[in-house]
């Protein structure tokens, strides 16, 4: 058999319902539930296992007449970006929008692969019910597309409060209606510290995007959050603790390889989730078994260290507006099949991981014609576009914003 | 040296909740096994857990029963471990930021004085599921029922305030009393809708030394629980006096051997926040509301009792200790039964009665309306006490009323001043040594007199009117 180029799975059916979002491909992961569908979440420990029930985000696409057009392969749980292929639905224009997973900056890097707006919602603002997750404080579905209508199309229909999952904030309906940018009332802020590990040329497109803003009429000054280098501590903590503990229930009883030989059931946990991970999730879990077992009161740390980062992104956006971010896409993230250590990949989404620590809303913009960002990218050696980010709940605000620089040619097509 | 025993106690109580506690599946653990299970309490992947607002709503009446102080935020956190009665690798308990803390319980020690003993907290958390170990062919399997995964528990932890087995089995007492008045669970130890473990030390008298504790589990009725305190109090002293150390360790109950034993130890991970479960705040007006809506409980409607119906002490603390046999109590009042007469049919007949058919006075056919009924016929002598209690007996089975039955059966009383004037003429010329000695002033006579002439009239002469019209006869041939 031939293996898919994209699609883990591709869906079978043919597009045939209405609603606001006809005519809509979107393509998802093996990680959200659709009821028949293999549902593995790129992982081992899942093989075989078949969805039940439809995701609360899949029962939705599917109400307002989207398409699934079916699930690609990704990383394992969603963790990282090896041997992912999102964004390659975009870009063979096998789809109109992707929904990937977002847990360091999966979703934005992908986008800024494909060279695609990647959109990451707040915290809480989609169901993660059927949602087969790894760490349900940072996680969220990413939503790519190359037209940032789209994405609004897809945010409008599947946002918001679900009986079937608390933890969506019922009373915070969110409002995704086209809104008036009027540059010089909107104050952005580019992040110092941000710019840390940017090389040269990184640096200079990231600088010509910033001046770009001031250029349309955005009131831009540099602001400073001094503890930036502790979004990847805070991140490695709370993340690995909680994929650890999430990562409990793929004991391989009811689904999953069972390794061969155990003598009682502890040892067959030992046995099939030592055979079920890969090398790069299971020296994360093992670290996360560390903070959690052997060393609690760093983990307890980290929860109040991230609750001061949040406390800190909150004041500068009492400040400004909206803060702006480069965006490093560091080649080794993406290369499939590579086998890349931890630490390499919290430094490839080293610009990105911010907003999975705080929950706020980030929108990728890819290099628009209007800037020289892309070229000037290109010739350092990686590209970079640049990362817009709100408040919790200022999704909709975040959207307006980018549609504005997108017609003025500062970001996109 | 004299030693006490300093002991906590850790009660787990099963919610009487329709649904699991994160899950819409019914609480029905002992249905078919597996009949009540969902993709989210079998945790499948992407389950998410949504808290039940009717098992907050009783584990709070819980809380607010044992006057603990519902905590304005609290919140779930994962007990990791991997066993396989829960398949998730983790027990969702609150851990860090309980529902309620303190609240206490007010006992009356074995010197009779009030004593209160103190609660340190109460928290919400999920059961596991059940394993039943078999055997396949030669194959020992194990298999597990998610029936009762996800049904809502509160736990109660006490101060270690406790000194002595009685103390203990009291609390429990008032505990699963005050638990069952707000009608949030059975509280039954032995069908395991209650469960208590014990830590257990002990200290020279007078001392406030905090020595090494032995958790004991697998105690299976209030009585368990005082035989396992004072066994394991024993135990200690003895390996302390004979320059034994007690070691830290869990210690199962073994009711036949009448003795602890140790167990393996479990292992024990530190718990931490879960993420998917929103933190629970509550309001101060929700709080004022749940408080407003609890029912008078044990101590104070044994109080009112005491004032409205005169009586003793003892006579209701006895009645209030069930909310099903107080209310029982009320309603045959309010139906127009004396208090004396309600209190003394109850705890006489009908409670013995019931037990001995292994029925409840909820579902037991003989409601406070019919046993009212009844006894209204006895207060107004359309009966007497003997055709009463047969009645009673005729109620279990028939679903006739009273009055019919009495038609039926022939009871009704004759209370005729005159109509048995021919037996009691006869009774008094046959009994010639009994009138002789009612006349010597033995009245226990006339007692023996009023029994002839009813066993003569077959029970159906009312034994007042008897008693009434044999002194008029006698005094009369005098
Ligand atoms: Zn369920």
């Amino acid at each position: 058999m031939v293996m898919d180029p994209i699609f883990f799975y591709r869906n079978p059916a043919s597009a045939v319902a209405e609603g606001t979002l006809q005519g809509l491909r979107v393509a998802i992961q093996p990680n959200l539930a659709v009821e028949g569908w293999p549902t593995e979440a790129g992982s081992r420990a899942l093989l075989g296992y078949t969805a039940p029930e439809d995701a609360t985000i899949v029962r939705r696409l599917r109400a307002h007449g989207a398409h699934l057009s079916g699930s690609t392969y990704m990383s394992e749980l969603g963790f990282g970006l090896v041997n992912s292929r999102a964004g390659a639905a975009l870009q063979s224009r096998e789809a109109d929008v992707e929904l990937v997973l977002d847990f360091m900056g999966e979703g934005r890097l992908a986008a800024a692969g494909a060279g695609v707006y990647g959109f990451k919602p707040s915290y809480g603002l989609m169901s993660r019910y059927g949602l087969v997750g790894l760490t349900p404080s940072m996680e969220c579905c990413g939503v790519l597309s190359a037209d940032l209508g789209g994405i609004r199309a897809v945010l409008q229909a599947v946002a918001g409060g679900d009986g079937l999952d608390f933890s969506v904030p019922e009373e915070e309906a969110p409002d995704f209606a086209p809104q008036v940018i009027d540059p010089p009332m909107i104050s952005v802020g580019v992040l110092a510290e941000a710019r840390g590990g940017l090389n040269d040329g990184q640096n200079e497109a990231f600088a010509l995007a910033s001046a770009g803003l001031a250029e349309v009429g955005f009131a831009v000054r540099e602001v400073s959050l001094p503890e930036w280098s502790l979004f990847e501590v805070v991140h490695r903590i709370v993340g690995s603790v909680e994929a650890s503990s999430a990562t409990g229930r793929y004991d391989s009883v009811r689904y999953g390889p069972r390794a061969p030989g155990a003598k009682n059931w502890n040892e067959m946990y030992l046995l099939s989730r030592g055979a079920d991970f890969d090398t790069l999730l299971k020296s994360y879990l093992i670290q996360g078994a560390f903070f959690q077992f052997e060393s609690c009161e760093a983990f307890q740390d980290a929860c109040r260290l991230r609750a001061r980062l949040v406390g800190e992104v909150q004041r500068l956006l009492s400040e400004v507006d909206f803060l702006a971010l480069p965006t490093v896409l560091d080649g080794v993230a993406s290369v499939a099949g590579a086998s890349i250590l931890l630490d390499a990949t919290y430094t490839a989404f080293s610009s990105t991981l911010f907003a999975n620590v705080t929950g706020q809303p980030v929108l990728y913009m890819p290099p628009g014609p209007a800037t020289e960002m892309g070229a000037a990218a290109g010739a350092a050696g990686g590209a970079c576009g640049l990362q817009l980010a709100g408040p919790r709940l200022s999704d909709g605000s975040l959207l307006a914003l980018g549609e504005y620089l997108q017609s003025t040619g500062r970001g996109g097509e | 040296m004299e030693f006490e025993a300093v002991v906590g106690l850790e009660i787990h109580v099963e919610l009487n909740c329709a649904t699991k506690l994160f899950c819409d599946c019914p609480n029905r653990p002992g249905d078919e096994p597996n009949a009540n299970t969902c993709p989210t309490c079998l945790w499948f992947p992407g389950a998410v857990p949504r808290l039940s607002r009717q098992a907050l709503e009783k584990a709070a009446l819980v809380c607010l029963a044992l006057d603990a102080e519902l905590q304005p935020r609290s919140a779930f956190d994962q007990k990791v471990y991997y066993y396989p009665d829960q398949p998730k690798g983790y027990q969702l308990s609150q851990a860090h930021l309980p529902l309620a803390r303190g609240g206490n319980i007010k006992i009356t020690g074995e010197d009779g004085e009030s004593q209160r003993l103190r609660i340190h907290h109460v928290h919400m958390e999920e059961d596991v599921a059940k394993l039943v170990h078999e055997v396949e062919g030669r194959v020992p399997i194990s298999l597990v029922d998610f029936n009762r995964a996800g049904a809502p528990l509160v736990e109660i932890v006490t101060q270690p305030d406790f000194r002595t087995p009685y103390q203990a089995m009291e609390f429990l007492k008032a505990l699963r009393s005050q638990v069952r008045y707000v009608g949030a669970s059975e509280c039954n130890m032995e069908d395991g809708t209650m469960r208590c473990d014990a830590n257990i030390s002990i200290r020279p008298c007078g001392t406030m030394q905090m020595n090494t504790k032995v958790e004991v589990k697998n105690m299976n009725s209030v009585r368990h629980v005082g035989d396992a305190i004072a066994y394991e109090m024993g135990r200690q002293i003895a390996a302390v006096q004979t320059g034994e150390a007690v070691v830290l360790q869990t210690r199962l109950w073994d009711p036949d051997k009448k003795a602890t034993l140790p167990m393996r130890a479990k292992f024990e991970a530190p718990c931490i926040p879960d993420p998917s479960i929103p933190a629970i705040e509550l309001s101060s007006e929700w709080v004022e509301r749940m408080r407003a809506g609890l029912p008078e409980m044990p101590a104070a409607r044994a109080e009112r009792l005491v004032q409205q119906y005169e009586l003793t002490r003892e006579e209701a603390l006895l009645l209030s200790a069930e909310p099903e046999t107080v209310d029982y109590f009320e309603t045959l009042v309010a139906q127009g039964v004396a208090p004396r007469m309600g209190l003394h049919w109850m705890t006489t007949q009908l409670l013995p009665a019931v037990r001995e058919r292994q029925q409840n006075l909820v579902t037991s056919p003989v409601t406070p309306m019919r046993l009212a009924a009844l006894l209204r016929l006895l207060a107004d002598d359309a009966i007497n006490a003997k055709a009463a209690r047969e009645v009673l007996t005729t109620l279990f089975t028939s679903h006739e009323t009273p009055e019919a039955i009495v038609q039926a059966q022939g009871f009704s009383q004759i209370s005729d001043r005159t109509a048995f004037d021919d037996i009691i003429d006869r009774v008094i010329d046959e009994q010639i040594s009994a009138v002789a000695n009612y006349r010597g002033g033995q009245e226990r006579a006339l007692g023996f007199l009023v029994g002839q002439v009813m066993q003569a009239s077959r029970g159906k002469a009312n034994p007042k009117v008897v008693r009434q019209r044999l002194l008029e006869k006698l005094d009369e041939a005098r």
